[in-house]
């Protein structure tokens, strides 16, 4: 009786040290978040003084990976609104207007979705901030839609990518991911 | 007789604490071999495009889960949120090996971690204006500055303390179990929120009141 009494001691024990180990906080996400800035590096170039433009643009996206599947016309259906990142739905933020297309962006937060065809993809500008995906998307809060030819490439991308680069007239937003590249032109 | 019972119990806990602890050290380990095959890695940069962070970023709201929220129902604005890098420690210990008590620390990694504001709020009896601010903090043994800045989309080293907006102390508490990547979420208290950051076996709480 008493080994029975302590056997049930050991568990509970052993019980109470595996309690301790479970947490409620959030673990590291499989597609982690990231930003990217216009111009590029801004946060670096800030603190060593050595801004020669003013911020224009910062992306706010979360990096899905490969993982040897057929992204774009796979995981990725043709036709369909795609969040153009994982979890939160991807934001665009202006720090100053911006055109797109010829339709101005007034300075402030947005989300980013693309509509992804074969050869090309509709990029929208949607005012409805702090969401998850593109469960909800709204086409009525759309600010601009702008369709932009796709590059294909020899080098596969493995993690979903964006980069500003500057170019005469303002600046690109360039998306890639597997093999398929896209550059949506902003100019000022 | 119930002597020899009592060595036996004795003998069993110690040697199911020992197991234990075994267990936990491999669970790190684990966790370190899982982040450098299969979790997060730093990948090598094939393009212009910057490779996946080692500390990759993450997003927290106040009210917890604010974007899946908003998916529900129609809520008003969220009330806050943290734009933040976790690093982690792989076999590390915080102090020393990382950080250093009495040294400004930007409680991430690379950008400066950025806390936003949708409302006014009162930290500490100090009135905060909504708006976007970077945090960083100055670990002390039992108490942490946390410092709320001005400098916002800067990188995360060097903070520059004439653009302070205000300082908080608070109070340093021990967690039940090491939390390998750095974190921050809300956590809702009765006047707003706690904002609880976490690594290794510390934590500490920044009160809101909305």
């Amino acid at each position: 009786m008493k080994k029975v009494i302590g056997l049930i001691a050991v568990f509970q024990f052993f019980f109470i040290c595996l309690l301790a180990q479970t947490s409620s906080l959030p673990p590291i996400d499989k597609s982690p978040m990231d930003m990217s800035y216009y111009p590029a590096n801004y946060p670096v170039l800030k603190i060593n003084d050595k801004i020669t433009e003013e911020l224009a643009a910062r992306v706010v996206y979360s990096r899905p990976q490969k993982a040897g599947r057929v992204i774009f016309g796979g995981l990725i259906k043709y036709g369909g609104v795609w969040r153009m990142g994982a979890n939160e739905a991807t934001e665009i933020e202006f720090f100053k207007n911006v055109r797109l297309g010829g339709k101005k962006i007034n300075k402030g937060r947005y989300t980013l979705y693309a509509i992804v065809n074969e050869t090309s993809w509709t990029i929208i500008i949607n005012k409805d901030t702090d969401v998850w995906g593109s469960f909800k998307y709204d086409v009525k809060k759309d600010v601009v839609r702008k369709d932009v030819v796709i590059q294909k490439t020899d080098t596969v991308l493995e993690s979903l990518a964006m980069a500003f680069e500057k170019t005469t007239t303002g600046f690109n937003l360039t998306i890639g991911w597997d093999n398929v590249r896209a550059s949506v032109p902003f100019t000022f | 007789m119930r002597l020899p019972f009592l060595i036996v119990l004795i003998c069993f806990l110690s040697f199911s604490c020992k197991n234990n602890k075994g267990e936990s050290q491999s669970t790190i380990k684990d966790t370190v071999k899982a982040d450098t095959s299969s979790k997060i890695k730093a990948e090598k940069s094939i393009s212009s495009f910057s490779p996946v962070d080692i500390s990759p970023m993450d997003i927290s709201y106040y009210p917890a889960d604010y974007p899946k929220l908003k998916m529900e129902k129609t809520t008003s604005l969220p009330l806050a949120r943290v734009i933040y890098s976790r690093p982690h420690l792989q076999g590390r210990q915080l102090f020393h090996d990382v950080l250093k008590y009495g040294e400004p620390w930007r409680l991430g990694a690379n950008e400066a971690t950025e806390f936003e504001l949708y409302t006014d709020a009162i930290i500490q009896n100090k009135k905060i204006k909504a708006g976007r601010y970077i945090l960083y903090s100055i670990p002390e043994q039992d108490k942490w500055t946390i410092v709320l800045n001005s400098n916002i989309d800067s990188w995360g080293l060097h903070p520059d303390a004439t653009k302070d907006v205000a300082r908080f102390i608070v109070t340093v508490g021990q967690t039940n179990n090491s939390i390998e990547y750095f974190t921050m979420i809300f956590q809702q208290t009765a006047a707003g929120a706690n904002l609880l950051m976490a690594w290794d076996n510390v934590e500490v709480k920044l009160p809101i009141s909305f």
